[in-house]
């Protein structure tokens, strides 16, 4: 029986090779109940593929991975069935309408969610009759962000969600994201940006030639650096560069 | 099953949606088919004439070759065969005569008998074959008979008559089915290869094979829309081609359209598998373009889409004659213009069997999902 309190991703030792390279090089680490957990790391340091371990996308030569319970060499298909998935390439289909592509991924998992509900939840409730190639970057993640809650997962897999996001797209994406944790759900997401990391995330594990070689949460992780005698070789200060261009830009989207 | 529908739909949507691919799935061919129907190829071809040469010997050749006449000025357009297969084309083909060399034909001294026979309907091009024919076996004889040209010969070849009323339909009739068979190609190959490697390449697949369902129910669904597309391709080119060019379907017979339906999703499963052999293998349109081109484009020409086998020199014949796409435009015509069930298509539909097994075999070992 799986009870609140245990961990709802366990990986143990988890080895992935592609040819010469160790993509994944013994990787263990658990995502427990209701948290935003983040995977950090240079590109090709392991982390897309770790995440695809764990969806049932890809077979790992050793080690095990649980998702909810399950392990996920032996039934990838039960585990698919209660995980969202965005992955980092998305696309959907052109000649389908916003409404009928949700509509059509609610079927393929046998979920009689309502489309424009969910279309909603992501802010394209206006968009429902518009096609996939007419949505702007934001739109596009909202749009395969929404596809992977139509089965209400126990997890939602997040690879890189806001990557070419201007500002403006990347905050309203985040606080879709903590939206969608509010309401119940356990986000994996991985990411490049650090601000993401620490405004989104409860803890984070940071991946480096396919090991993981901190995790933790982003407040003790920046404690124990400063604790080793760290000094910031830039004054900092009380805004960003960030603040500055949202506060000349404004918070609005522009789709 | 209701999964397997809803992304039949779904592909069917897409599909209608995707004004290029109506373009040339129904469009375009119907225009071509509409172009060359209403063109008078007859008006200035020579009458097609089929020989039954039981003499085989070299007077009998010269026959032949006399009423071929050069290549620079062809005097009748000649096809040679059994008399089954040329009382066949006389009857429902574009031949206007048969003409059978007896056996005796060119032994000396013996009187020997062209048996000619006309279609009925033909009577200006059974006045042009008839003068040739008297021209030259006159000439035929004298050289045979090494009698010098100023010298009158009593020829010893006789020539008897006789009619039938052909059923064929003329070029027209013959054109339209062939159309409907390079439609099916067509759309098999190249609906099937751009919607999927398009899929592949933009992560579509990938993005299902995330889902529980994974990506081979949709694939599923996308090969239903296009066999929905080929056969109801055949329907609307065979019902234009023939109210508007003024041409019987299947000699009136209401069954040949189940016939047709069934041969056009043989043909549809045939190029569908091509064409899924092309999209597992390429990984980006750039690739897969020229393949299904290079597939596509010889068929078209040497598989008798615009005009018949027998006008192509014997060698290209010796090799067409086996295309995919020969036994599919041979399988229609049999059922649009003679009328004939598919149950008696013989080597047509072991044709296309040979073919779809050893397309399927490639399209499975081929395909890949990114």
């Amino acid at each position: 029986m799986i009870e609140a309190t245990d961990p709802v991703i366990v990986a143990k030792n988890l080895k992935k090779r592609y040819e010469d390279i160790n993509a994944v090089n013994g990787i263990s680490f658990e995502v427990r109940r209701g948290e935003i957990f983040g995977m950090l790391g240079p590109n090709g340091a392991g982390k897309t593929t770790t995440v695809e371990i764990l969806e049932g996308m890809r077979d790992a030569d050793s080690g095990e991975a649980y998702v909810n319970g399950i392990n996920v060499k032996e039934n990838p298909t039960a585990v698919k069935a209660i995980i969202g998935v965005q992955l980092q390439q998305n696309a959907f289909f052109d000649n389908l309408n916003l409404a009928e592509i949700v509509e059509l991924y609610a079927q393929l998992y046998d979920s009689s969610v309502d489309p424009i509900e969910i279309l909603s939840r992501v802010g394209l409730a206006d968009r429902k009759g518009a096609m996939y190639k007419q949505l702007s970057g934001g739109q596009k993640q909202r749009l395969s962000i929404a596809v992977a809650l139509v089965n209400d997962p126990v997890v939602l897999f997040l690879d890189e969600p806001t990557t070419g996001l201007d500002p403006q797209a990347r905050r309203s994406l985040w606080a879709l994201i903590q939206g969608i944790q509010k309401a119940g759900s356990t986000i994996v997401l991985t990411t490049h940006y650090m601000e993401e990391a620490e405004e989104l995330c409860d803890r984070i594990a940071i991946v480096e030639n396919g090991e993981i070689i901190a995790l933790d949460t982003p407040d003790a992780l920046i404690d124990q650096l400063l604790d080793s005698g760290f000094k910031p070789n830039k004054r900092t200060r009380e805004a960003t560069l960030d603040d500055v261009f949202l506060n000349l830009t404004g918070h609005e989207l522009r789709d | 099953m209701k999964l397997y529908l809803a992304l039949t739909v779904a592909s069917m949507k897409m599909y209608f949606r995707n004004k290029q691919a109506l373009f040339w799935a129904l469009f375009f061919p119907l225009v071509i088919m509409l172009i060359f129907g209403v063109m008078d190829f007859d008006a200035y071809n020579s009458p097609n004439v089929g020989i039954v040469d039981r003499a085989n010997n070299p007077a009998s050749r010269g026959l032949i070759q006399a009423l071929r006449g050069t290549d620079d000025q062809e005097v009748l357009s000649v096809a040679t065969g059994t008399q089954e297969e040329m009382l066949d084309e006389l009857e429902y083909g574009d031949n206007k005569a048969m003409i059978i060399i007896p056996e005796d034909f060119g032994i000396s001294g013996q009187f020997s008998e062209l048996q000619v026979t006309y279609d009925e309907r033909y009577q200006q091009e059974r006045a042009v074959i008839g003068t040739v024919l008297t021209q030259v076996t006159d000439a035929v004889f004298k050289q045979m008979a090494k009698v010098p040209d100023e010298y009158r010969v009593e020829a010893n070849i006789g020539i008897s008559e006789s009619f039938i009323e052909g059923q064929g339909q003329g070029f027209q009739g013959w054109l339209i089915p062939g159309i409907a068979a390079m439609a099916i190609m067509q759309t098999g190959l190249f609906a099937v290869v751009f919607t999927l490697v398009r899929f592949k390449a933009q992560g579509v697949l990938r993005r299902l094979k995330a889902t529980p369902i994974g990506a081979s129910h949709f694939l599923a669904g996308q090969l239903t829309n296009k066999a929905i597309v080929v056969i109801l391709q055949t329907y609307i080119l065979v019902l234009v081609g023939s109210l508007v060019l003024g041409v019987s379907v299947g000699q009136g017979r209401l069954g040949a359209w189940v016939d047709l339906t069934i041969l056009s999703l043989l043909g549809g499963a045939l190029f569908i598998a091509i064409g899924l052999a092309i999209s597992g293998w390429a990984k980006s349109e750039e690739t897969a373009a020229p393949v299904a081109n290079i597939i596509s484009l010889p068929m078209m020409f040497l598989s008798g889409v615009f005009f018949p086998l027998s006008v192509m020199p014997d060698w290209v014949v010796s090799f067409a004659k086996f295309l995919p796409l020969t036994y599919l435009a041979d399988g229609m015509r049999a059922i649009t213009v003679e009328g004939a069930a598919i149950t008696t298509l013989g080597s047509e539909l072991v044709g296309l069997g040979i073919w779809i097994a050893i397309s399927f075999v490639i399209a499975t070992r081929l395909f890949k999902w990114e």
